[in-house]
Order: structure tokens, then sequence, then C-alpha cells
């Protein structure tokens, strides 16, 4: 079993390098790298959680369960849909190198348990997402690319502060030393992993940089690079319990302030990125059943941006006015069911479960969120539709990665069955149903456009002050010492 | 050494007022170089709150004051990762300073946004 995860870590680095030596066999050596991550993935549930330290004292910990199994999972399937979705592209063998580097620090980032080894995994992995934003070359990219590296390297200069602090504490970069280390440490890190994440107004830069990214990428980023952020304080908050309310409090605000864009934004990559934030609050809410809600989310997310990259416009108003193959629309259909929380698909059960582990003072506000949640996706589901002889066929490798990933959310409804219940089933229709009354009573024909205020690349870092500033009161009035 | 300690601090603060208030996209990136000194810096001086000497036997007296070598090599990592940032975020600039020769982020910014 060690040896097993070490080879795990080192695996996609070596193939992500082989890449570039063998260009040949680039797409091969990919699907490879990402079939290994599954079974491993699968593996992980079938073992006792398992905690290594290499070297010495101050050596890498790890630790490897459940959770860490539902992160890789995620990784793993969203990885093999974006390789088969641009298998017959003419993309080069650098993009398949980067993308591979990519998901190999996302598992490195997905099992590590001290604060070193998860920055140098951040970064890795911020650097290989640059890339891969940068690739098409043009302007627009390019700047989208250079913020999105700007914002997250202060992040993380900010949280090594954080990180030394903890270092003088306890003299270890462990997570539990965060207990006992001083309440600025715990401001700086949380500020530096809530940007990193995407999360609450710290991660207003996601909506630009995932709506103007290349589609494949666009997948991968909102499907599973902002999860790197999240696992750690999914993770801090299950070791400490001192870290746990604030977690959940900044899990609410997220998926509040997304679902309020969300429901608002008239183009389709947008409101999906916006309504990335949003779900990511679902995770932080109910840290114990993070996992599954991951797993759930990153595949529905990623098909989704697959096939709103498919659609003939990216704002709903034209998309109204042109009907769309009936083909893409039933699968776009299925993907927002189960985002809504539809039984049948697992979106279901991982709602169900968020909701139960939710604690009372989150209860009243997550439900709200699921109705908006419904509102915004009512938006899809209510485009007009019809068959289409003459529309351009769509690439086979685009079908397959999108059916891995409509099959991956259909298979995880075996994780919580036991979520099929009447009153369960009764409750998700009545959230989609009172959802879409309101889509199409209200949101239908409201034409408001929020400001996009806060996201200026000076605001965003300006931003982060008044982020840690909140972390740090939130952490004191919280009893920290 | 409360003294050194406010002095990087200072760095780290001044670095980051730069990346907000410098107009020119590659006066924000220095400024984001002279942040990550300060974060540097921040390192070595909490390795060296115990003693300077280099932490190799037979190289400071018996008793000697160690620096702690842990924060040391742990900055070594985060000094090459800002190095490789940089480098990617500079050719970056170089490219985009073709159609933007000003590199006035705000220019940049409106002619980006869709």
């Amino acid at each position: 079993m060690n040896a097993i995860t070490i080879g795990f870590i080192v695996w996609p680095f070596l193939t992500g390098f082989l890449i570039f030596i063998l260009p040949k066999i680039d797409r091969y050596l990919a699907i490879i790298t990402a079939i290994t991550s599954l079974a491993y993935g699968l593996y992980l549930f079938s073992q006792p959680s398992l905690s290594l330290k290499l070297l010495d004292n101050f050596g890498v910990t790890l630790l490897v369960d459940e959770l860490s199994g539902y992160f890789i999972l995620t990784n793993a399937l969203v990885t093999a849909a974006v390789t088969l979705y641009c298998w017959q592209t003419d993309k080069t063998a650098f993009f398949y190198g980067q993308l591979i580097i990519l998901h190999g620090s996302l598992n490195a980032a997905f099992v590590c348990t001290d604060f070193v080894s998860l920055y140098v995994a951040l970064e890795v992995s911020g650097i290989a997402g640059c890339l891969l934003v940068a690739y098409p070359r043009n302007d627009r990219s390019i700047w989208v690319a250079l913020r999105y590296l700007f914002v997250s390297n202060i992040a993380m200069l900010f949280y090594l502060v954080g990180v030394v602090l903890v270092y003088q504490a306890h003299h270890s970069f462990s997570f539990e030393g965060l207990r006992g280390a001083p309440p600025e440490a715990i401001a700086l890190i949380f500020m530096g992993l809530l940007t990193k994440g995407g999360v609450f107004v710290s991660g207003l830069w996601l909506p630009m940089t995932h709506s103007e990214s290349e589609t494949p990428v666009s997948a991968m980023l909102s499907g599973v690079v902002v999860k790197a952020g999240v696992f750690p304080l999914v993770r801090c908050a299950l070791i400490l319990d001192e870290v746990n309310p604030i977690v959940r409090f900044f899990g609410l605000s997220t998926a509040i302030l997304g679902v309020c864009y969300a429901v608002f934004e008239k183009d389709t990559k947008r409101m999906l990125a916006f309504h990335t934030v949003s779900q990511l609050g679902f995770i932080l809410a109910a840290p114990p059943v993070g996992g599954f809600y991951t797993l759930t989310h990153g595949l529905v997310k990623s098909s989704l941006f697959m096939l709103a990259g498919a659609l003939p416009s990216r704002n709903f108003k034209e998309l109204q006015s042109k009907p769309i193959d009936t083909s893409l629309w039933v699968a776009l259909v299925v993907a927002a069911f189960s985002i809504s929380g539809f039984p049948l698909l697992s979106g279901f059960g991982a709602k169900v479960l968020t909701m139960k582990n939710l604690l009372p003072w989150q209860d009243w506000a997550m439900n709200l969120v699921a109705v908006g949640t419904a509102i915004s996706f009512a938006k899809f589901i209510f485009l007009p539709h019809k068959t289409q002889e003459e529309a351009k066929p769509l690439r086979v490798g685009f079908w397959l990665g999108v059916l891995l990933l409509i099959g991956g959310l259909i298979v995880a409804n075996v994780v919580y069955y036991e979520a099929y219940n009447l009153l369960n089933i009764i409750k998700a229709v009545a959230v989609i149903g009172v959802g879409w009354l309101a889509y199409w009573l209200i949101f239908r024909r409201t034409a408001i456009k929020l400001p996009r205020m806060f996201e200026q690349f000076e605001d965003l870092l300006g931003v982060m002050t008044l982020i840690s500033i909140l972390l740090f009161w939130v952490a004191v009035s919280s009893g920290w010492s | 050494m409360i003294g050194l300690e406010a002095f990087v601090f200072a760095i780290i603060v001044f670095g980051f007022l730069g990346t907000i208030f410098k107009k020119n996209l590659l006066m924000k990136i220095v400024s984001m170089d002279v942040m990550s000194t300060g974060v540097i810096a921040y390192y070595v001086l909490v390795a060296a709150r115990e003693g300077l000497f280099t932490p190799i036997i037979g190289n400071a007296k018996n008793n000697a004051s160690y620096a702690d070598p842990v924060p040391q090599s742990v900055i070594l990592t985060a000094i090459v990762i800002g190095l490789s940032i940089q480098a990617v975020m500079l050719v970056g600039v170089m490219k985009l300073s073709k159609e933007n020769p000003t590199l006035e982020s705000s220019e940049i910014e409106k002619n980006n946004l869709v």
C-alpha cells in the first residue's frame, strides 16, 4: 500500500514529462494516467485509511482515506473526459503534457496533510493551469492566464507567511499545528486557500477565468482545479473541531453569493462559473460528506461546460430564439437535473446527504440556495430544441467524454442509495418545482445586469486584505487564542 | 529583533501595495517580487531566531546556537517556484506589450473584456 501510494503520486509527473519526449503517443499516455488514477481512487475505498510520514521528523506527511478517494476519483474522471474531448482536435503534445502535470499536482494536493507539500502542489497546479488557459496564445487568453497566476501567487505568498507562523508555534508544518497557532496564522492560511479555491468574495477571479478559457480547460478548472483549494479546508475542518464552524460559515456565504449572481446571469459560461462558486459552498457547508458532493459536482460541471461549449451561442436570449439540437438538449437536461438534485441521478443523493449533515443555522439558507440552483438551471432546461438533420455532427470524442461523465453520475448513485425514501423524493421535487415556478414567473423576464465590481484586477487583490481581516475576526470571535 | 521583523513586514506590505497601486503591469510584477523577497526574509528571520551558526557539525564550537535549517530549506522551494512564476509572467507581458505598448493594466483589462 505504501509503495503503491508513492508510485501513484510520482506516476503522473513521469508520464507528464514523457509526453514531451514522446509527443506521438501523447493522448494514450494521458488516458493511461487518468485510468491509473481512477483505479487507485477506487482501490482506496477498499482499504483502511493510511497515513505516511516520509523522511524524518520534518518530512512530508500524507493521509489517504475515503475523502481523498472521492477527490482523486473526480480528478481521474474529469481528466479522462477532457482527454477524450480533445482526442480528435489538433491539440499539441504541450497541451496534454500540461494537462497531466496539472492532474498530478492535484493528486498530490489531495493526499498531503502538511502545509509545505500543499504549497508546492498548489503552485504547480497554478502554473500548469495558467499555461493551459494561455494555450490559444491570443491576447485575451494570455491576459486571463496572467491575471489568474498573479492573483493565485499573491494569495500563496500570504499563505506562506501564515505557514511560518504555524511552524514558529509548533516546529511542525502539519495541519494539526493549526491548533494553538496564533489567529493571524489561520487568517493568512485560510485567505490563501479561499482565494485559490474560488470561495466567497475572494473567489471572484473565477467567473472570468473559467468563462473565457477554452471549453476543455474550463471543464478541468471548474471540475477539479478549484477543489485543490477546497480540499485542505475540508481536511482541516475534519481534523480540528475549532476550524469546523469557520469553514461552514464560509461555505454558507459563498453558496449564497454565487447563486445570487448565477440567477441573474445571461451568459451560459459565466452562469456555470458563478454556479461553481455557489456549489463549492455545498462542499464546505458540510465537511464530513464533502467528498461525495465534490464527485457529483465535478462530473456534472465539466459535462455542462463541454455541452455549453457545443451550443451555437453563449447568450441565453439568442439561444431562446434559435432551437438547439435535441441530442444536445437531452444531455443538458440530464446534467441540469442532476445538479438541481432530481432523483435517479447522484446529485440527488449528494444533496440529501449534505442537507442531513448541516447544522440548524445553515439549514434554511442552504434550502434557499437549492431553489436558486433550480432557477438557474431552468434556463438550460427550457431552451427550445428540435432534431436537426443537416446540423454538423459533433465529434465522437465529445460524446465519449460527456457520456463518461453522465454515466459516472448514474453509477455514483450507489454511494448513498439510502437517500431514496418518499420524504426526500417529495422534497427534492418540490424544491425543483418552486424553482421552475419562480423562473417562469419572475426570472425569465428580468433583465437585471449585476455590476462587475470586484472583478477588476486591483479589486481582486484588495479584497484579499478584507477577507484576511474578516477571517481574523471570525477566528478571534470563535474563541481562537 | 523586533525592529528587524518590522522591516520585513514593511517590505511585504509595500510590495503588496505596489501590486495594487502601480499602474504598469511590469511594475506590478516587480512589486510582487518585492513582496516575495519580504516573505523569504521572514523565513530566514524565523530560522535565525535561535542562533546564526550553520547547522553543520564541526562548524561551530560546542553549545553554539544554531540556525534552524528547516524553514531555510522550505523557503528554497518557494524561491524556485517564485522564479519560475516570474519567468512565465514576464513572457506573457512580452506578448501583451505588442498590442498594448504602455502596459497599463486598466487598459489591457478594458481591451480584453467581453
